[in-house]
């Protein structure tokens, strides 16, 4: 034991010399903290292939700043609190320059205190609730203004629904997205008796009750819809169980904002077609670009068979974002990459170009897309590029706040009393 | 809703043109479509009236085959010169269609067509279009479209067509579904009031959702305020501040229909004074004296009756205003006759959805239980009679579900390879189950915590295996077409067809338990070894062999509860994490050691989580936290659970 502190310290001690001379230190670490295990597992394990694959890309394309990336992976089992757990470990033993990590919100939270006290760099590339902006995370998902509103626009408008009924798993992201949503709707008219909001457990299977309280919603003949924000494998049997109640799109239409291909290939969709999905990429989007990153993953894993989704796009443009930084930079140094991650422009798979933010979100354009038999969307919606809002414009303590850690340099600054009110994001 | 209605006006006129016109005009659809290419194109339900108006104006005879392909999605533009095409995939190119003459039009390569997608709510305004063209089409899939477009958005225009084709209607189930629509647009929108009476009042016999969307249709209420109730008003109910509505919401609408004066806040109140602050003094009162809240009240009196600023609502204004005013409710429908027939009628419906909500709660309660109860009559054999607290039983369970996944997959015919897994899934977790009797648990009887601690291990490691196996993603298991959609008795109450399989085969196994233990010889062999292993050896039964062969039928049961569990929810390494605790509670409370014992727990613990979730419907995860609570109460209450053995087969 002493002997390998010893050995360490001068290893350091080493290292820091090195440092001094050399920009990066070879060979340049890049964490990948999904979780392969668990109730998440379902969803984040293709998130880790997916970074494999761009890593080995960039190798094959010459590494980056001469040096070779190395991909650190770790499995912190969908238990939030191992998540913290294994950031620590990344940045502090193994050294990594960059992590790319997390689906759910709960995840992120927990890693938030450990990245901030150690200064690391962290990409989160899943849509989420938004209310948040750490100095050190850079959110590639889609803020609820990217997702959650333009799909709730579609109901209102498009399909015309008057009476909601809000689903979600029982945490953070479900909660705060129905809490923004709840108050957008009634900015919008609809009363307060109309909207239904329920929340399930993860992993939860028993779905009569809530699908025939739903289909029960309709008895004053307002057109209905299900805004669904349910996570992982529940999906599963709340699908089977509106098809088992013939629940059509026609009648009462459900879009949902964590299911994607992904998710879809572990059901028979025949029974779903018309249902909706919110995202900022389809697997079905037409373009060059979109056909050879599916190419590239079928090459990859070895299986023509799966399926790209939003988040994939998301660790896609975040981690070239992330190397066009470092590149521009010629450091791995947190503080210099992020400078140069403001302004960051890259191409999206869907066409138009994604840019950073200088809140650390993206601009995107939102698809809206109608589940097909074959477990893919038709996109039947796709807007503009929108600039992700970190602080919704709906909630009325969240509406004066703003984010800009380049001119600002906070994460919660009030405009009305001109003040930061916190740099850390511990709230 | 007007726009629709204009729309439907123009759909009236065109068909009465239309014989006119389709001589006249051959090329009308294809003119049409290129005038509003950019709404054929990307269509919005807010704006393709105007189009679907126009189109149906035409009288051209190719409209509704256009407008069918159209929502089906089958209508593509060419990119080079923007005319639209029906479209076909032909290897790599799309062989086009004529939409006027029906004639082949050549191929385009994929790059060069695009495919129109209209959404949703489009398709539904297009469906609602094609209603007249369809109600007496020869196809009945069309007509049954069309009455379900009916349903989904009825309106006055709909009557006359659909009464005419009822007369030609042929098919009884068509006919009915007409007849009842009838009914029901009659009700809304029928001519005389005695008409419409008499449909509402044979809607009173019905309960379905659709029925009590027309009939709180009518009853719909606006708001009102007034000095006294209007004259020929028809009131629904007179609201009193203080009671039905609150005082502060009652003085807010006086305020919104401007028969009163809105309340000033202090921040207003404020502003007023300091936008007349004139040399140093507010309405004469010096600026020294306005830190105080009379200075304020005084100063602001003062700008009052110089009528700078209007004057303050007090307390006593505010109530003479509330007094002098009625608050009511006014129905939309001025026909007291026609409203009061509605009520009548919403009264007996809700009486009888009171009723078969209570016969749906039932169901859905009896399946939940028959879920558990199947989850758990396997742990009931191992832990209830053996005493052995197997914490892999969960993932038997999911065993079962995998190896019915795997036959699926050889067996591409479901009902075939469901009548395989069946007996398969229990062959395998009963051989697994001895296995690990043999291996592990038959070293650690009589030593509770190494048995937990060692079949916990075993839990995490046959889950890793099945993750390294199947991945992690969900595995269908998909049920076969006979057991799919539901067993609906009405709108209200149903029941998937695949829960009421899993209710018989709980059943089943019921029988088949009770008929093992109490019955063969196998059973009595059981019962000896658990109650007395020693003077059942010195007897001549082997109690290794009977623990064996009893663990790995407790374990063969999860293996068929795994199929069951997977037709109706998902197919994932952690199934089997879900239903451990829910087993281990229903085994708990039904009483350890017996099968009775099982079934009682499983019931109250179905009936009890859906009567929380009844309660609190907003929160299913607060209905699974008091159930826990209620079973912790109730354990302090009778330790032994509902069926307590007693005597010697208690064991202690």
């Amino acid at each position: 034991m002493i002997k390998a502190m010893k050995f360490s310290t001068v290893a350091a001690l080493a290292l820091i010399s090195a440092g001094a001379a050399q920009a990066a230190d070879c060979p340049i670490k890049v964490g990948v903290l999904h979780s392969l295990s668990g109730t998440m597992a379902i969803s984040e394990t293709t998130l880790k292939d997916t970074m494999l694959m761009l890593i080995d890309k960039q190798n094959k394309a010459g590494g980056l700043l001469g040096c070779q990336l190395e991909a650190v992976v770790k499995d912190p089992a969908s238990d939030w609190p191992l998540f913290a757990e294994k950031a620590r470990e990344l940045i502090s033993n193994d050294k990594v320059d960059v992590i790319f990590g997390s689906w759910t919100s709960a995840s992120r939270k927990a890693v938030l205190p450990v990245i901030e006290e150690l200064n690391a760099l962290y990409f989160y590339p899943v849509q989420y609730e938004g209310e948040e902006s750490s100095k050190n995370v850079f959110y590639t998902g889609a803020a609820p203004n990217q997702q959650a509103i333009p799909a709730t626009d579609y109901f209102l408008d498009e399909l015309g629904v008057e009476k909601f009924a809000l689903l979600g798993t029982d945490y953070v992201y479900p909660r705060t997205t129905n809490r923004i949503l709840e108050a957008y709707l009634k900015s919008k008219g609809i009363a307060e008796e109309d909207i239904f909001v329920n929340y399930t457990p993860f992993g939860h299977s028993d779905w009569s009750t809530i699908v025939s309280d739903v289909k029960a919603l309709g008895a004053d003949g307002k057109q209905v819809g299900v805004i669904s924000t349910i996570n992982g494998d529940a999906n599963i049997g709340f699908y089977k169980e509106l098809a088992a109640q013939g629940v059509s799109a026609d009648d009462i239409p459900v879009v949902a904002f964590s299911v994607g291909e992904e998710e879809l290939s572990g059901l028979d969709t025949s029974n779903l077609v018309g249902h909706l999905a919110a995202w900022n990429y389809f697997m079905s989007a037409e373009g060059e670009a979109n056909a050879e990153f599916i190419k590239e993953w079928h090459a990859f894993i070895g299986d023509e068979k799966r399926v790209t989704n939003d988040p994939m796009e998301a660790h896609y443009i975040g981690f070239n974002m992330w190397v066009n930084a470092v590149t521009a930079a010629e450091t791995t140094d947190v503080d210099a990459v992020r400078g140069h991650m403001w302004g960051q422009e890259f191409p999206n798979l869907t066409g138009g170009t994604a840019v950073m933010g200088v809140n650390h979100h993206l601009s995107k354009p939102v698809l809206i897309g109608e589940i097909r038999a074959d477990g893919q969307f038709d996109i039947i919606s796709s807007t503009e590029p929108v600039p992700g809002d970190a602080w919704t414009d709906y909630l009325p303590e969240s509406a004066v706040l703003e984010s800009d850690w380049k001119d600002l340099e906070c994460g919660m600054y009030n405009t009305e009393t001109k003040t930061c009110v916190q740099i850390q994001s511990n709230y | 809703m007007p726009r629709a209605l204009l729309s439907f006006l123009a759909l009236l006129l065109c068909l009465s043109l239309a014989p006119l016109a389709a001589t006249a005009q051959n090329t009308g659809l294809k003119a049409i479509l290129q005038q509003y290419s950019g709404e054929v194109a990307k269509p919005g339900r807010q704006t393709v009236d105007t189009l679907i108006a126009a189109l149906v104006a035409s009288g051209d005879a190719a409209v509704p085959a256009f407008l069918q392909n159209w929502a089906d999605r089958e209508v593509y533009q060419r990119r080079t010169d923007g005319e639209f095409f029906y479209a076909e995939k032909q290897g790599d190119a799309y062989a086009l269609t004529d939409i006027a003459t029906g004639a082949p039009a050549g191929t385009a390569p994929a790059a060069e067509i695009e495919q129109i997608r209209p959404n949703g709510g489009v398709r539904r305004t297009i469906s609602t279009a094609l209603v007249q063209f369809q109600l007496s089409d020869p196809n009945i899939a069309s007509r049954i479209a069309a009455l379900d477009a009916i349903a989904r958005s009825p309106s006055a225009d709909q009557i006359e067509p659909l009464r005419a084709s009822i007369e030609t209607e042929q098919d009884p189930g068509v006919l009915a579904r007409k007849k009842r629509l009838d009914g029901m647009l009659t009700a809304s929108f029928g001519t005389t009031p005695e008409a419409r009476i008499a449909a509402i009042g044979a809607l009173s016999s019905e309960l379905s959702v659709d029925v009590r969307a027309v009939l709180n249709q009518i009853l719909t209420t606006r708001a009102g305020v007034a000095e006294s109730l209007p004259e020929g008003a028809n009131i629904a109910r007179v609201l009193k501040p203080g009671k039905a509505l609150t005082e502060a919401e009652a003085y807010a609408r006086l305020v919104s229909a401007e028969l009163a004066q809105p309340v000033q806040s202090r921040e207003q109140i404020k502003a007023a004074l300091t936008a007349n602050l004139v040399d140093g003094a507010v309405g004469g009162v010096p600026l020294g004296q306005l830190v105080s809240e009379a200075g304020r009240d005084r100063a602001y009196a003062a700008l009052a009756a110089e009528g700078l600023v209007p004057a303050r609502v007090t307390a006593e204004d505010r109530a003479a205003a509330l007094a002098s005013h009625v608050f009511y409710e006014e129905y939309a429908e001025p026909d007291a006759a026609i409203t009061g027939a509605a009520e009548d009628a919403l009264g007996a419906v809700r009486t009888r959805v009171g009723l078969w909500q209570a016969v749906d709660f039932g169901l859905d309660s009896l399946s939940l239980a028959s879920i558990y109860f199947l989850a758990a009559i396997g742990l009931a054999i191992t832990f209830g009679v053996m005493g052995v607290i197997n914490m892999a039983h969960g993932e038997f369970i999911m065993m079962g579900a995998y190896t019915g996944y795997v036959v699926q997959q050889l067996i591409p015919d479901y009902t075939l390879s469901l009548i395989v897994a069946l007996p398969l899934a229990f062959v395998i977790t009963f051989a697994a189950g001895v296995a690990m009797e043999r291996l592990v648990i038959r070293w650690l009887y009589h030593r509770p915590l190494e048995t937990l601690l060692a079949t916990f291990g075993i839990s995490i490691a046959l889950q890793q295996l099945a993750k390294n196996i199947f991945g992690t993603q969900a595995r269908p298991l998909t049920s076969p077409h006979w057991l799919d959609g539901a067993w609906i008795i009405n709108d209200v109450a149903g029941i998937a067809n695949i829960r009421i399989a899993i209710f018989v085969l709980a059943l089943v196994f019921l029988c088949l338990i009770l008929f093992i233990l109490n019955k063969t010889r196998i059973g009595l062999e059981v019962r000896a070894v658990t109650q007395n292993p020693g003077m059942a050896a010195s007897m001549g039964i082997n109690p290794d062999k009977i623990n064996m062969l009893t663990f790995g039928l407790g374990s063969g049961i999860a293996g068929i509860a795994g199929i069951a569990i997977g037709l109706y929810a998902q197919v994932t390494s952690e199934m089997g994490g879900n239903y451990i605790v829910q087993s281990f509670m229903t085994v708990v409370v039904g009483g350890v050691g017996n099968v009775w014992g099982t079934l009682a727990g499983a019931a109250l613990i179905g009936i009890l989580q859906k009567g929380i979730e009844w309660m609190n419907p907003s929160n299913t995860l607060a209905a699974q936290t008091y159930m826990i609570l209620f079973i912790i109460l109730f354990i302090q209450v009778r330790p032994k659970g509902i069926v307590a053995l007693k005597g010697r087969a208690a064991g202690d």
